[in-house]
């Protein structure tokens, strides 16, 4: 040093040396902060998750590398005008300083950018010929961060789609150099590759997921609706049955059910059906629509729907795979069994009906003494029998009560407040008891109105019944009305109570013509009568 | 051809009405009526040892099938015609093919079941 300091040209010369080896130290020493800050921004940006924070990373590294004031990221949004950037990230200013301002338009300095065509780098912005050419604004905003030294990257996909923009301010002119271009530039790149790996893996996470639920969909719709899913491989035979479907052949979800146990298990009369159907499905790639019984392995007896077709087709043409779906139809079958048998069930109650209706008329027309006597007859008999059918209809034709069949019958030739009655309990009646004591009932009452008891003011019927092992005992019996004379010919009334209604219920009826009035006595077992 | 006059037929039917309308249709036709029976007890007793040569079976006896008293008169050759609401689905399998006359029936119809079952045995 003492040397160096004897000559003043010496002096001279080493001070400017002195002072170039500082500025290259200093440059060799930025050189190396801006590698480190690369290396780091470029490490941190490989192991981003999500893209606002793999663009944070770099705007903030970027304003380290280039000594930018500000730094920002807009994301390309393309709306329907043509193109806007509306989303962003902030670096070195608040985001408060971008909140009132409009999102930046296709200007002639954003253009490049935008368009993805080129980097826009300017010592000064403002003396750029392309700034301040568009109204209303020429120029930033009032209020806008202060930019003179300006620098834009656009950030694109391998395939040229515009991603977005980097863009980079200093309040001072000429802070950015070509060197600063080039590293961000590069880690433009970087960014690009980034958010496009990360949108790609969004992408795939978001499928897959997309995949699960439409995946828990179909099976809580498969289990809501107790159906099974199926698949056979038609070459090999291999059998995959979901829980359900296990379930609907009797077996538990975690025991193996191969095509030969299905099989096995479908009831030997459908076997054949089932099979040919199955091979047809395969051979001609119909549709396999069966219904078809299943015996469990513990023996229960259940129907099954199954439905499926070709889910893959092989080289020949033929089908590699069959599947389709499985569902225990038992309880419809066992309804439409039901509904089957109660149209059959009214069928016959129609038609037994209509005997009755027959039989009235055919013996009404006997005994009446002359023709125009028959409607009159003929259509009370009618009625009573509807007003039985009406009592029952009521209850669903589970039965009727012996008092209820008597007030209906009665309340017909208003005599309900001539009769008394007397009994320790009412009696459940089938429907047959039901309409043959309804008829009987009507028989006894019209002949009381016509002959008998009711035909006088003064005249009563009482109605009393007990029990007596197991048989009903019940007794009409007529008092205050005229003279009772046993008839010369037996009526409709008299033959139906004394044989018929007796034959029916399995009883006795005795008819006595007291002078006092006429008395009817049954005896009827209950298990005849009861439902 | 026999005639039906003096026939002996069992009356199985469990509604009183319609037993009385048939029995009169089969005094119309001249026949003698066993029966009528409405229980299921009695009809068995009557078709099992019976002078008959005809019956006529109402399929459902107050709930209870009919088929033990068809098939007791089958064992002893005596021919038989079912009454039924429910036509032939009422039969089981063993029973399908037999006479059935459709309830409601006419006179006639009744006379031509009788004059074919008699035939069949003659």
């Amino acid at each position: 040093m003492a040397k160096l300091a004897e000559t003043g040209i010496r002096d001279e010369g080493e001070d400017v040396l002195r002072a170039r080896l500082i500025e290259a130290e200093t440059a060799l020493a930025d050189e190396i902060r801006k590698s480190d800050s690369l290396a780091r921004v470029t490490e941190a940006v490989a192991s981003c998750g999500d893209v606002d924070t793999c663009v944070q990373v770099v705007i903030d590294g970027a304003r380290e590398i280039s000594g930018a004031a500000f730094g920002a990221f807009f994301y390309n949004v393309v709306d329907p005008d043509g193109g806007s950037y509306t989303l962003y990230r902030l670096s070195g200013a608040e985001r408060e300083a971008f909140v009132g301002f409009p999102m930046p338009r296709k200007t002639d300095v954003f253009a490049p950018t935008f368009d993805g065509t080129g980097v826009v780098r300017s010592d000064d912005i403002t003396r750029d010929p392309r700034y301040g050419r568009n109204i209303p604004r020429r120029g930033m905003p009032e209020g806008h961060l202060p930019v003179r030294s300006y620098l834009a990257i656009p950030v694109a996909s391998r395939q040229g789609e515009v991603l977005g923009g980097l863009f980079f301010g200093h309040p001072e002119p000429g802070k950015f150099t070509v060197r600063d271009e080039t590293l961000l530039v590069g880690l433009g790149a970087q960014v690009a590759a980034t958010i496009e790996s990360i949108k790609l893996n969004t992408g795939a996470v978001t499928e897959l997921n997309q995949r699960r639920r439409a995946e828990d969909r179909l099976k809580f719709a498969l289990d809501s609706g107790r159906m099974g899913s199926w698949d056979l491989d038609v070459a090999t035979k291999a059998y995959e049955a979901s829980d359900l479907c296990k379930v609907n052949y009797g077996r538990r979800p975690d025991e193996t059910f191969t095509f030969a146990d299905l099989i096995a298990t479908i009831h030997p009369e459908d076997r054949p059906r089932i099979l040919t159907a199955i091979e047809a499905a395969i051979r001609d790639g119909v549709d396999y629509d069966v219904e078809y019984r299943v015996v469990h392995p513990n023996g229960d007896l259940r129907w099954l729907h199954a439905r499926g077709r070709a889910a893959q087709t092989a080289d020949d043409g033929g089908v590699r795979r069959l599947a389709g779906v499985s569902l225990d139809i038992t309880e419809r079958k066992r309804a439409e069994e039901r509904q089957k048998l109660l149209v059959n069930e009214l069928n016959h109650r129609v038609k037994n009906s209509l005997a009755t209706v027959q039989s009235i008329a055919a013996q009404t027309l006997r005994s009446v003494a002359a023709p125009e006597f028959f409607r009159d007859a003929f259509e009370t008999r009618l009625i009573a029998l509807s007003q039985t059918h009406d009592l029952l209809t009521r209850e669903s034709w589970a039965g009727a009560s012996l008092r209820e069949v008597f007030d209906v019958e009665l309340h017909a030739i208003a005599g309900e407040d001539r009769v008394r009655f007397d009994y320790p309990a009412d009696v459940r009646l089938n429907p047959k008891a039901a309409v043959a004591l309804g008829m009987g009932i009507h028989e006894l009452a019209t002949n009381a109105v016509k002959y008998g008891a009711l035909s006088t003011p003064d005249g009563r019927v009482a109605v009393t019944w007990s029990f007596e092992d197991g048989v009903l005992r019940l007794t009409w019996t007529e008092s205050g009305g005229p003279p009772v004379t046993p008839p010369a010919r037996r009526g409709f009334g008299a033959r139906l109570l004394e044989r018929g209604l007796s034959a029916e219920l399995s009883g006795g009826v005795e008819l006595t013509y007291d002078t006092t009035g006429l008395i009817c006595q049954m005896a009827l077992p209950l298990r005849a009568l009861e439902p | 051809m026999k005639t039906l006059s003096s026939l002996k037929v069992l009356v199985v039917e469990d509604e009183a009405l319609v037993s009385m309308l048939v029995e009169d249709m089969l005094t119309d036709l001249g026949c003698a009526i066993v029966g009528p029976a409405a229980e299921i007890e009695e009809a068995l007793k009557l078709a099992g040892s019976a002078d008959i040569d005809a019956a006529l079976l109402d399929v459902n006896l107050g709930g209870r099938p009919i088929f033990p008293v068809a098939d007791a008169l089958k064992a002893r050759g005596v021919p038989f015609a079912f009454a039924s609401g429910y036509g032939e689905a009422g039969l089981t399998e063993d029973h399908k093919g037999a006479t059935v006359l459709q309830k409601p029936f006419r006179e006639a119809d009744l006379r031509r079941v009788l004059e074919s079952l008699v035939s069949q045995t003659a």
